[in-house]
């Protein structure tokens, strides 16, 4: 009986022990953030989804070769008298690409790469599932609607 | 009263079952007669995805074997496919990798001991201080790699990218900062009576059955066996560091546990010196573009949770022949029905949560 006792005033003063830890910390800054309302800022590397400047690039394939994947497709053509080749489409699955980021480091001449879109919530199949990457505002559907009172 | 046995299934989704494993319970009112393990829930055929990628487009998948160290499966990897090719990596990025390995080691544990806690009844407390901690490592890497889960970060002959400016000051901060944290968790955990009278002497692991079942890491080393690949087979620059490498008595959960507490502070240890004592030089060996590996070969890196090996055969070709996964977890939870064998059901869970396992290895 006595031994019981003790264990329970024993148990009561960890509690407390525990409890002296948890006071000291709520005294403490928070560490999260207020998502929406605020946003993080990402960092320098960050892997998002895959954008491409299309003027950079000289069509060699070497980004679809490389993708783990097979996220990206792209279709060239030749001009017979130069040997130049040019874009003909080039297509990105964002729901099959992993963001491994190969395709970016094997480019030459660093036409691809990974942007610091986090935000890929979208409302129908297929929003991401065929992304032409030649025109300039592809991501733009995937933009939230506004949330209202979001700080800037 | 009159034995009665009862068949109940815990899980795929429990809360305490730490990813989708599903546990076949043979139950007397409370107590457990017998628990059967059945997995596969998570499957994705990763071996044999291995074989239509090349050794470069192979590391992206090793993120998703054991998602809580993945630096640690990269490493693996990488190491397995740079022995079967003969190629070095140079010493900054050995010590880079160090580096990286021992911090995910540091994130992986955090995250097992505190879901430990959690599942001992502590409820949210040790768990969001963990989680707040372990925020501090993958900002760490969020800067070196710009991923936070997924790292891809390790390349066959090195590392994708050196140590960004600004990113060794952040390691130390942290080195100092955890220190005084992993003191802190020992006064609100090991200190903390309620906690040690529901984890010692539960799910007693003798050091025979623990080596005949082939469990590593952690849960071996509880049981009082020495064994750590980092000093008894020195990959990477292991050998230059000085660390210990601390073990348990009575292979309990609660030795389970503190093997983890301590390891976490000589990891510490081991990114200080590294950190301190790194060359200067290439992050990257000049390799060729294309791998094409022939023969075979196995390699083992000590993983938080165990001995993680690869073994590859290739025939001359980009994609291996063959890709074969030892992974940790999938021993250390094949003991689980010797341990349980008489406990309730919440000690059960505590035992589960002690051997820390992650699904997604054990299903590949
Ligand atoms: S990030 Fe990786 S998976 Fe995605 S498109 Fe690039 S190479 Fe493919
Ligand atoms: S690797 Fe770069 S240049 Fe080559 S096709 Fe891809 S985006 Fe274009």
């Amino acid at each position: 009986m006595l031994s019981k006792i003790n264990d329970i005033v024993a148990g009561f003063i960890s509690i407390l022990k525990g409890l002296a830890v948890t006071g000291k910390n709520m005294l403490k800054k928070p560490v999260t953030i207020q998502y929406p309302f605020e946003k993080p800022v990402m960092t320098e590397k960050f892997r998002g989804l895959v954008d491409l400047y299309p003027e950079k690039c000289i069509a060699c394939s070497q980004c679809v070769k490389i993708c783990p994947t097979a996220a990206l497709d792209l279709t060239a053509t030749t001009n017979p008298e130069t040997k130049k080749r040019f874009l003909g489409a080039f297509s990105y699955n964002g729901e099959l690409c992993c963001f491994c980021g190969l395709c970016q480091e094997v480019c030459p001449t660093a036409a691809m790469y990974l942007n610091k879109c986090y935000e890929v919530a979208y409302y129908k199949h297929g929003d991401l599932t065929k992304i032409d990457l030649l025109k300039a505002d592809k991501y733009q559907h995937l933009t939230p609607p506004k949330v209202k009172g979001l700080k800037k | 009263m009159e034995l009665q046995e009862l068949i109940i299934n815990m899980g795929p989704q429990h809360p305490s079952t730490h990813g989708v494993l599903y546990l076949q319970l043979k139950l007397n009112g409370e107590v457990v007669l017998d628990c059967q393990p059945h997995i596969g829930y998570l499957h994705r055929s990763i071996e044999k995805i291995a074989e239509n990628r090349s050794l470069t487009q192979f590391i992206a998948f090793t993120d998703r074997l054991d998602y809580m160290a993945s630096m640690n499966n990269n490493l693996g990897f990488c190491l397995a496919a740079e022995k079967l090719l003969g190629i070095t990596a140079p010493p900054r990025a050995q010590y880079i990798r160090v580096i990286v390995a021992e911090l995910n080691r540091i994130a992986s544990h955090l995250l097992a001991i505190s879901t430990f806690a959690q599942d001992l009844g502590a409820y949210a407390t040790p768990l969001f201080y963990a989680l707040r901690d372990r925020e501090k490592i993958l900002q760490i890497f969020d800067q070196l790699c710009g991923q936070r889960l997924t790292y891809n970060y390790l390349r066959v002959g090195g590392v994708s990218g050196d140590i960004p400016v600004g990113v060794d000051l952040l390691i130390k901060d942290f080195i100092s900062y955890e220190r005084r944290m992993l003191a802190e968790y020992q006064d609100l955990l090991t200190g903390n009576i309620i906690f040690c009278v529901r984890s010692k002497k539960i799910g007693i692991l003798p050091k025979e059955l623990a080596i005949n079942y082939g469990v590593t890491g952690t849960s071996l080393r509880a049981s009082g066996v020495k064994w750590d690949l980092r000093k008894d087979e020195p990959y990477l620059a292991y050998d230059k560091f000085d660390f210990n490498i601390p073990t348990g008595q009575n292979g309990d959960s609660f030795d389970r546990y503190y093997v983890r507490m301590v390891e976490m502070e000589e990891s510490l240890k081991i990114i200080e010196q590294a950190l301190g004592a790194l060359p200067e030089g290439d992050p990257v060996a000049k390799v060729n573009k294309v791998f094409r590996p022939t023969g075979e070969t196995y390699m083992r890196t000590e993983n938080p949770r165990g001995e993680l090996g690869f073994y590859i055969v290739g025939d001359g070709n980009p994609f291996p022949y063959r890709l074969k996964v030892r992974s940790p977890s999938f021993s250390n939870l094949s003991v689980i029905s010797h341990l349980v064998k008489g406990l309730n059901i919440s000690d059960l869970v505590c035992v589960l949560g002690s051997l820390d396992i992650v699904m997604g290895e054990i299903d590949r």
